[in-house]
């Protein structure tokens, strides 16, 4: 999987972040049309300052290149987020990114 | 064979996870396999909420939900079905959110676990195959909220 691309702002104390992962997201029955193995994006979680603020168990029906948007409070503008998305494959990819 | 392996750890981690520890989201693959294959039936002309209504009992032990407290916004018209936008949002002090839908071969979609600092407003986007109903389920308070809303679906997203 290649780099998520993160955007996370604070405004008065809670911040939200966008995210967008690059996944080809193959349900069953797109890898099957496409001779592929099926392939796609189970369990995501972000972390701040060390605790968890977003983890997601997910299934084959997320689209494509799955985006995702959420908040959670406790951190500040200068702090770092880190999301973690592991694919069915095995696959795992940690990408860090500032809070602006 | 190992797939019966595979569920046999499963079972042993449920009784694990019955102990003073949040059932974490990631363990779901592993502790509930069955939630990710409770089928929807395919060949209903009308969207059937029966798939939903077993996956809900796979994950949270029980079927009964209470109506609202979650605001649930998807479109009325999904033209592409491969990308439907949905947002979710509670006040309620959910644990764990969970989001279905009657439109694809496989009712679960996913499963949010709500942690301390986590503000239970979610957006995802999600694929549907044909005009179906998005669930979600919320377990707050030891109760389950849920609230639906039919989608209608133009052109099919599931490679469908």
């Amino acid at each position: 999987m290649k780099k998520i691309r993160i955007k996370a702002k604070e405004k008065n104390g809670i911040v939200t972040v966008k995210a967008m992962i690059k996944h080809p997201m193959l349900s069953y029955i797109q890898a099957k049309k496409k001779h592929k193995k099926a392939n796609f994006i189970t369990y995501i979680v972000a972390k701040a300052n060390g605790e968890t603020v977003y983890e997601v168990s997910t299934s084959q029906f997320l689209s494509k290149n799955p985006y995702i948007k959420f908040q959670f409070k406790g951190a500040k503008k200068g702090d770092k987020i880190e999301i973690t998305a592991k694919d069915l494959s095995g696959d795992t990819i940690t990408t860090k990114a500032k809070i602006r | 064979m190992q797939r019966r392996n595979f569920f046999k750890v499963g079972a042993a981690l449920v009784v694990a996870a019955v102990a003073p520890r949040m059932v974490m989201a990631e363990d779901f693959r592993k502790t509930k396999p069955k939630a990710w294959t409770i089928k929807n039936d395919e060949k209903s002309k009308k969207p059937s909420l029966e798939g939903t209504k077993e996956a809900i009992k796979q994950i949270f032990g029980t079927d009964k939900t209470i109506e609202g407290k979650i605001n649930l916004r998807a479109p009325d018209i999904a033209e592409n079905g491969a990308v439907v936008p949905i947002t979710i949002k509670t006040k309620l002090p959910a644990t764990q959110i969970a989001v279905f839908q009657s439109a694809n071969p496989e009712a679960t979609v996913a499963v949010f676990d709500v942690h301390k600092n986590s503000i239970p407003n979610y957006s995802i986007r999600i694929k549907m195959q044909k005009t179906g109903y998005v669930t979600v389920v919320a377990k707050a308070d030891g109760k389950l909220y849920s609230t639906k809303k039919l989608v209608k679906v133009t052109i099919g997203g599931c490679g469908g």
